[in-house]
C-alpha cells in the first residue's frame, strides 16, 4: 500500500472536491439548491447501481425500477406497519431487492441484447402492476405518505434535510468505493469480458450467466437502497413513480451521459442532470407544459451525439491533465498514479 | 499409453446439414494433431463440439476420465481444453495486459498472480511490448497473437488453435510455426485447424482430413498428402508437383 500523501495532487484533489461537496449544503443555504444536490445524490446512488450490470457488464437493463420500488416499498412498508426504522428497513429491502433479481436472472440472463432489455422492462412493469393490484397492503394507487416526524435521523427524517443528503453522499461514496474495488478484481474483469464478447469469455473459463447473477446481486443492492432514500426524501410512495418507467430511465441516462461502464460516470451524469431537470422543470413547467421534458431530451441528444462515451470521456483527460500541472505533480509522477491509457493519451499529443 | 483427448463417433447436424458424421480420432498427450479439410468440412464444427459451444447429438469426447460432451465452455476450459476462434475475438476496450489476465484468472483468483502469468505468456507470444496497447488497436495478427496468449493463460493442457496462421506472410507464418512447437517443449498439446500446408507439414505429427464432415484420412503427414482421396477431395492434384 502506498501511504497518503497530501502534497500529491492525486490525493488533496479529490479530498477537495469532497469538502466541496459537503460544504456546498451548508454554504448555499437555499432549499431548491438543497433539494437538487439530494435528487442527484439518490439518483447517482441508483445509477451507481445500474452501472454494474448496465455498464460492466454490458446487460441494458431498462427495468432497474423493479429494484428501486422493491427497496422503497419494503423499507416503507416495514415503517408504517412494523414501525421498524429506516435505517434498518433500508437494508431488508436492499436484501429483498437481490432475492428478486434471482428469478430476474433465471429468466433473462439465457436473453442476450435486446431481449434481455424488453424482459427487463416486463418485470418492472410486472411488480408496478402487482403493487396496483394489492391495494390493501400496498396502498396500491393512492399510494401512502410516510409517518411524519418532526427529527427522526433513524428514519433519514431531519429538519432540514441536510442529514438525508450526506446520508446519500456516504452511499454514494462507499457504492463508487465498491465498485472500484469490483474493477481492479478478479470479479470486474469477468463482468466487462462478458459484456465486451460472451463467447471469448466463456472460452477462457467465464462462467457468463454466474457472473451476470454477481453483477445483477450487487446492481439491485445498491440500486434499492436508492429506491429508499427516494421515499425518505419525497414522503410519499405510489406505484407508478418508485416502479415507473421514468426511474429505470434516470438510471439508465445518468449513466449514460456520465459515462458507460466507468466508475465515476453516474455521479457525473446526476450531477449534470439533476439541475438541468430541475431548472427546466422550475423555469418552464409553469409555463408550458412539458416544455422542460423537451429542453432536457434536446440536451440528452446532444451529449449522446456528441460524445457517445459520456461526460467522462471528456472529463477524464482534463482532470488528469490538471493534476500534472497543480503543485506536487512531481510526487504523482514518481508515483506513476495516472492510469496507462491516460498517459499514452497525454504523450501522443 | 491412453489418449489424452478421444473423439468417438461425433455426430452433428443443423437442420438437414450432417456438419460432422460419426467422427472419430485421438490425441496423444504431447502431441501435435492437424485436421485439414475444404471449406465447410466440419474443422471448426468440430472444435465447437469438443469446447462446447455446440452440442454434440451423439458421440463422446472423453478427455482423460471425464465426458466433456454437455458441458459449459467454460466448464471445458477448466478441465484443460482451450480454444482460439477462428476470428480473433479479443476484448477490445482492455488492454493486452487485462485480456491476458481475464483468462489468467481463472486458476489464479488474486490480481497479482493473474497479472504475472499474463506477463509470463505475453513474452512467450511476442507480445510483452504491447501491455498497455487497447486490444481493439492491435494488427490482426497481434489480434491472433493475443488470441493464443489468452487461451495459454488458462493453463490448459490441451488447446485447440483455429487457423491461427490464415493470412500470414510467410516469414510470419515461420513464426507462427516456431510458437506452436514452443507450446509442445512447454508440455502442452495441440490440435490445428489449418489450410497453409506447408505450415502443417513442419509441425504436425499427424494429420486427421475431415471432408463433408466425415473423417477421409488419417495418418503420419506424408502419408496423408499421397493418400488419393484426400487429393481428390482438398489438395488438388497439383500439390504433390508443388512440394
Amino acid at each position: 500500500m502506498t501511504r497518503l500523501d497530501l502534497r500529491a495532487p492525486s490525493v488533496y484533489v479529490p479530498m477537495l472536491l469532497l469538502v466541496l461537496a459537503l460544504v456546498a449544503p451548508v454554504a448555499v443555504p437555499n432549499a431548491f439548491f438543497r433539494s437538487v444536490l439530494i435528487e442527484a445524490a439518490i439518483f447517482a446512488l441508483l445509477g451507481v447501481g445500474w452501472n454494474i450490470l448496465g455498464g460492466y457488464a454490458g446487460q441494458l437493463s431498462l427495468g432497474h425500477a423493479a429494484y428501486f420500488g422493491m427497496g422503497a416499498y419494503t423499507s416503507t412498508l416495514l415503517l408504517v406497519y412494523g414501525g421498524v426504522a429506516t435505517i434498518y428497513g433500508m437494508w431488508v429491502g436492499a436484501v429483498m431487492a437481490m432475492l428478486l433479481s434471482i428469478p430476474i436472472g433465471l429468466a433473462s440472463f439465457r436473453l442476450r441484447g435486446p431481449y434481455f432489455a424488453i424482459a427487463s422492462i416486463a418485470t418492472a412493469e410486472t411488480l408496478r402492476l402487482l403493487a396496483l393490484k394489492f391495494r390493501e397492503f400496498t396502498f396500491g394507487a393512492l399510494g401512502t405518505t410516510i409517518p411524519l416526524t418532526p427529527n427522526a435521523p433513524l428514519n433519514f427524517l431531519f429538519a432540514d434535510k441536510l442529514g438525508l443528503y450526506y446520508t446519500a453522499v456516504t452511499l454514494v461514496l462507499v457504492a463508487v468505493a465498491a465498485t472500484a474495488w469490483i474493477e481492479r478484481n478478479k470479479l470486474g474483469f469477468y463482468l466487462v469480458a462478458v459484456g465486451q464478447d460472451e463467447d471469448a469469455a466463456e472460452a477462457v473459463g467465464v462462467r457468463s450467466p454466474w457472473v451476470k447473477q454477481q453483477a445483477n446481486f450487487v446492481s439491485a443492492f445498491v440500486s434499492a437502497l436508492a429506491g429508499t432514500l427516494y421515499v425518505q426524501y419525497t414522503y410519499f410512495i405510489q406505484p407508478d413513480t418508485v416502479f415507473g418507467l421514468a426511474i429505470s430511465t434516470e438510471a439508465v441516462l445518468v449513466a449514460i451521459v456520465g459515462g458507460v461502464g466507468t466508475l465515476w460516470g453516474p455521479v457525473i451524469g446526476a450531477l449534470l442532470l439533476q439541475p438541468i431537470a430541475a431548472v427546466a422543470q422550475a423555469q418552464l413547467g409553469s409555463t408550458y407544459a412539458g416544455a422542460q421534458l423537451i429542453v432536457y431530451s434536446v440536451i440528452l441528444l446532444v451529449v449522446i451525439l456528441a460524445r457517445p462515451s459520456g461526460v467522462v470521456g471528456v472529463l477524464s483527460p482534463v482532470y488528469w491533465r490538471a493534476l500534472s500541472i497543480l503543485p506536487g505533480a512531481a510526487i504523482d509522477r514518481r508515483r506513476r498514479v495516472a492510469p496507462a491509457s491516460e498517459v499514452s493519451r497525454a504523450s501522443a499529443a | 499409453m491412453p489418449a489424452l483427448l478421444r473423439v468417438e463417433r461425433l455426430s452433428k447436424r443443423f437442420g438437414g446439414l450432417r456438419a460432422v458424421q460419426d467422427v472419430s480420432f485421438e490425441v496423444q498427450e504431447g502431441e501435435i494433431l492437424a485436421l485439414i479439410g475444404p471449406n465447410g468440412a466440419g474443422k471448426t464444427t468440430t472444435f465447437h463440439l469438443i469446447t462446447g459451444f455446440h452440442r454434440a447429438d451423439s458421440g463422446r469426447v472423453l478427455f482423460g476420465d471425464s465426458d466433456l460432451v454437455g458441458l459449459r465452455p467454460s466448464a471445458v476450459c477448466l478441465k484443460g481444453v482451450c480454444r482460439t476462434f477462428q476470428v480473433a475475438r479479443p476484448f477490445g476496450d482492455m488492454t493486452v495486459l487485462e485480456n491476458v489476465m481475464t483468462g489468467a484468472f481463472s486458476r489464479r483468483p488474486r490480481r497479482a498472480a493473474a497479472a504475472s502469468r499474463a506477463r509470463e505468456v505475453l513474452g512467450l507470444v511476442g507480445l510483452e511490448g504491447k501491455i498497455d496497447v487497447l486490444a481493439r488497436d492491435l494488427t490482426t495478427i497481434d489480434q491472433r497473437r493475443l488470441e493464443v496468449a489468452r487461451a495459454l493463460s488458462t493453463d490448459p493442457r490441451l488447446v485447440l488453435l483455429d487457423e491461427t496462421m490464415a493470412g500470414l506472410n510467410q516469414a510470419e507464418a515461420d513464426v507462427a510455426v516456431a510458437l506452436v512447437r514452443r507450446l509442445r517443449e512447454e508440455g502442452l498439446t495441440v490440435v490445428i485447424v489449418e489450410h497453409v500446408m506447408r505450415a502443417i507439414m513442419a509441425i504436425a505429427d499427424r494429420i486427421v482430413v475431415l471432408d463433408h464432415g466425415q473423417k477421409i484420412a488419417e495418418g503420419l503427414p506424408r502419408e496423408v498428402v499421397d493418400d488419393p482421396e484426400v487429393v481428390r477431395a482438398y489438395l488438388g492434384s497439383s500439390y504433390r508437383h508443388a512440394s
